[in-house]
């Protein structure tokens, strides 16, 4: 079977978490506990014809004083960024990590995760810093890990390009109304 | 996959374990072994010795603690059948981990995996029935600097570095689940004793938890059971942890514990990158 070694890269509380949470084990958990070291997860998925088994290191995330460790997304098939969409300091440093991620693992399939759909109110990222990130080679894509809004489908493109497969209409539609 | 292999200058590791003050058994197990195939250049007159760098093997440390449950004698059954397993499957079965193909890192945690499932299914097997004895597992795997890990249930893993205490494990209770999705408040589960009770256990429902952490020299490793950390408290642990040498801190710790209260069996298993 193929495997596949997907990195959960961010910010710390951004949710990279809960998104592995609610993708495996379909569950949601409002309380915060920060990763330490990097907790790993699995998920066998069909892509196509083939069947693919995610490997999804779950690593802790950046903080002012801790950068992530280069060893963990050595070996990397791709990475699923994580940013908070109530937090724009989050969405400031995905450029920078996505540099650190290159350094480490190379030019590999990545995509945004603009995490935390739900809660509209507190919402800070507008059309322009969308914009800007797609114009900067991302696909972006707006989930929730507590409704599960956007969380399959970021997992399933990613699993598709880490294949090599060219993303369909659809999937490419769903990237677009992040923006 | 895995980051260069690199040896520390040398892993001190102590494991001790005390029945504490009030339980007649000690139901808590544990165990540490190394794994190396060396190649030794005794003696040599070639002007490269760079060959030495080729033909090193890296070694692997094993380190297990587990804490039985149910009932003294089940429980005290459950946690050496666990640990018997889980020394047995690797010694039999972890030829991979003479050679740390950084290729196959994952074959490599599927072995661990597949130590602690051997140990549920035998668990299972001499028992036959739900709510039968079970046990905690937690189990590290060092080669050096990674630390990979496999955990179950409520005994917990740490690693000290610059006086920073930091707990690598969750723990697996079902105070903790239902606190987790909200289905209930800390207090209630408290009050109720939920965190009491496993939601994973080695020969009960198991549902193991893998992951890794780098280390870095000067770097302490701890794993234990809870009847360390009920009687011990953070701070504590940091200061005897810092200095001296393993089995200093590891003794430290159990007579911490037993100063503490000593309610419940306590074991510790500590190891230090020098």
């Amino acid at each position: 079977m193929i495997q596949k070694k997907i990195c959960m890269v961010g910010m710390y509380g951004t949710g990279k978490t809960s998104l592995v949470q609610r993708y495996v084990h379909s569950i949601f958990s409002a309380k915060y506990h920060s990763t330490v070291g990097v907790k790993i997860d699995r998920k066998t998925v069909e892509v196509g014809n083939e069947t693919v088994n995610l490997l999804l290191w779950d690593v802790e995330g950046r903080t002012d004083d801790q950068d992530i460790p280069a060893s963990y997304l050595r070996g990397a098939h791709a990475m699923f960024f994580v940013a908070d969409g109530t937090r724009r300091d989050t969405v400031d440093q995905l450029f920078d990590l996505r540099d650190h991620a290159r350094d480490a693992a190379g030019d590999v399939p990545s995509i945004v995760a603009l995490n935390k759909a739900d809660l509209q109110d507190q919402w800070v990222v507008g059309a322009q810093e969308t914009s800007k990130l797609i114009s900067g080679g991302f696909h972006v894509l707006k989930t929730s890990a507590k409704s599960g809004e956007g969380v399959e489908d970021s997992f399933k493109w990613l699993a598709k390009a880490t294949l090599g497969s060219p993303p369909s209409a659809t999937d490419n539609q769903q990237v677009r109304n992040a923006r | 996959m895995l980051a260069e292999v690199q040896a520390p200058a040398r892993v001190d590791i102590a494991g001790l374990s005390h029945p504490g003050k009030v339980r007649a058994a000690n139901e808590d197990h544990f165990a540490i072994m190394t794994m190396r195939k060396s190649v030794e250049l005794v003696a040599t007159n070639l002007q490269d010795t760079t060959v030495l760098d080729r033909i090193r093997r890296p070694e692997a440390h094993i380190l297990v603690v587990a804490d039985g449950v149910g009932g003294a004698s089940g429980g005290q059954l459950a946690s050496g059948l666990a640990v018997r397993s889980v020394v047995e499957y690797l010694a039999e079965a972890i030829g991979c981990a003479q050679d740390f193909d950084v290729d196959h890192e994952q074959t490599f945690l599927e072995h661990l995996s597949r130590a602690v499932e051997r140990g549920h299914e035998r668990l299972r097997e001499m028992f036959q029935v739900q709510g039968g004895p079970a046990t905690t597992l937690t189990m590290v795997t060092l080669v050096w600097p990674r630390a990979y890990v496999v955990h179950v249930g409520d005994s917990r893993g740490y690693y000290l570095r610059h006086g920073r205490l930091r707990q690598f494990t969750r723990d697996q209770t079902m105070g903790d689940y239902l606190v987790d999705i909200g289905a209930v408040t800390s207090q209630h589960a408290e009050k109720a004793g939920l965190y009491n009770v496993l939601s994973s256990a080695v020969g009960g429902d198991l549902v193991p938890s893998v992951g890794v952490v780098d280390l870095a020299e000067g770097d302490a490793l701890l794993l234990c059971t809870d009847g360390l950390t009920k009687h011990v408290p953070d701070e504590e642990i940091v200061r005897m942890l810092s200095s001296g040498p393993a089995k200093a801190a590891a003794e430290s710790m159990i007579d911490a514990a037993l100063a503490g209260g000593g309610t419940d069996n306590v074991t510790v298993v500590v190891a230090k990158a020098e």
